[in-house]
């Protein structure tokens, strides 16, 4: 049942960062995310590594209140949370941005479609514009055009 | 020979890094200033909650491993602990950074760091009344958000690495220091101060305090290097 919770808060998460991106990023914290899209931020760091204590917090809290009820359902919705927010930055920092060469050269139809979705996102300079907010979740249109590609 | 028994675990710890520090293709020795002052600064913060520790019973020393010098209730080894096992570790990260290409593990940072003070939070949340592990708790907590979010450090990914290799290293060493092949500890911990989860003999926290520390020092080796030498880029 844990399991299953852990699971469910993984995928809400996808919804949730939407949203946080959307709304939240992209509105009255787009201080933090610019260096993001314009990568004006001299170095390798950017301030977008702020958020991540956006999402620690919530993450520390839910782990704390369900440790101390017998690790109840409040301490799996925050591992969820700490799993997520490590595969986002896995497949975020590491594979999309190529904070690290891995994986540079996949073929899978999956993966390169969600770099070529969020290649898109990044195209928009500005805070208003954008499109594909999402992260894990690939919209179709892309996923069809690797579909085709991989074909050949 | 018994009283020789924690001097000698830190004399070979040394030994060996200090005769490579000399190798042409090393040359660490040109380093030995930055890295005694970077030694000597941690190890003020770490001596003293050594000392609180002792005092409060936390832990404490067997003198028939000691040469039976002492210093503020610590022996003298214990003094020699914080620059001598610095030094192996500084010495190890060094040769990493001269021999492999691996600055791309600067992506990793996010994710260790992120992950890291989750944990480390809950269980300083979660163990008010454990004083050992409530001070490695937010020992490390603050010094990843230092080090992360105000230095913006792009090492620490690298530090982690070489901290696991240094693993190797710490196991027998500390291992021996808490009981392991001994027939007593040399420093025996009181079990209701800490978590109680052992690897071998080694208390976790152990492990983790550890970390901390070579993180700073590594943090200040930086520091004193880079006023040393201006001219050669900082990797
Ligand atoms: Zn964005
Ligand atoms: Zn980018
Ligand atoms: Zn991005």
């Amino acid at each position: 049942m844990n399991i299953l919770i852990m699971i469910l808060t993984f995928c809400l998460m996808e919804g949730a960062t939407w949203l946080i991106h959307k709304y939240i990023m992209h509105g009255f914290l787009w201080i933090l995310h610019k260096d993001h899209h314009d990568h004006s931020n001299e170095g390798a760091l950017e301030k977008n590594d702020y958020f991540f204590v956006i999402f620690a917090l919530p993450t520390i809290a839910l782990m704390y209140f369900g440790s101390l009820h017998h690790f109840n359902y409040l301490f799996f919705i925050g591992l969820g949370i700490m799993l997520y927010g490590m595969a986002y930055f896995f497949v975020h920092d590491i594979f999309i941005h190529q904070r690290i060469k891995l994986f540079a050269n996949t073929n899978h139809r999956y993966f390169l479609a969600m770099r070529r979705a969020h290649k898109q996102h990044h195209k928009h300079l500005s805070k208003e514009e954008g499109e594909c907010f999402g992260f894990l979740f690939v919209p179709f249109k892309y996923l069809k055009m690797y579909h085709n590609s991989s074909k050949k | 020979m018994r009283q020789y028994t924690y001097i000698l675990i830190l004399f070979f710890t040394v030994i060996v890094c200090f005769i490579a520090s000399f190798d042409k293709r090393i040359k660490f020795d040109q380093y030995f200033l930055p890295f005694l002052k970077a030694a000597i600064i941690v190890a003020i913060p770490f001596i003293s909650w050594d000392i609180w520790f002792t005092l409060k019973g936390i832990w404490w020393f067997n003198f028939d491993y000691t040469l039976g010098i002492q210093l503020f209730g610590l022996p003298i080894e214990e003094w020699l602990f914080f620059i001598s096992i610095p030094f192996a570790c500084v010495f190890t990260y060094y040769c990493m950074n001269n021999f492999f290409r691996w600055e791309h593990l600067i992506g990793f940072n996010n994710i260790l760091v992120f992950t890291s003070i989750i944990v480390c939070s809950v269980i300083a949340l979660l163990h008010p009344h454990q004083t050992y592990t409530l001070v490695t708790a937010i020992s490390t907590t603050v010094t990843l958000i230092f080090l992360h979010f105000i230095v913006r450090a792009t090492w620490i990914s690298k530090a982690s690495l070489t901290y696991l290799i240094l693993m190797l290293g710490f196991l027998p060493v500390n291992g021996i220091l808490t009981g392991t092949g001994i027939d007593h500890p040399v420093v025996n911990y009181n079990s209701k101060t800490f978590l109680d989860i052992r690897i071998l003999t080694i208390p976790i926290e152990d492990a983790v305090y550890g970390y901390t520390q070579f993180l700073l020092v590594i943090y200040f080796f930086y520091q004193f290097r880079k006023k040393r030498d201006q001219k050669l880029p900082l990797k």
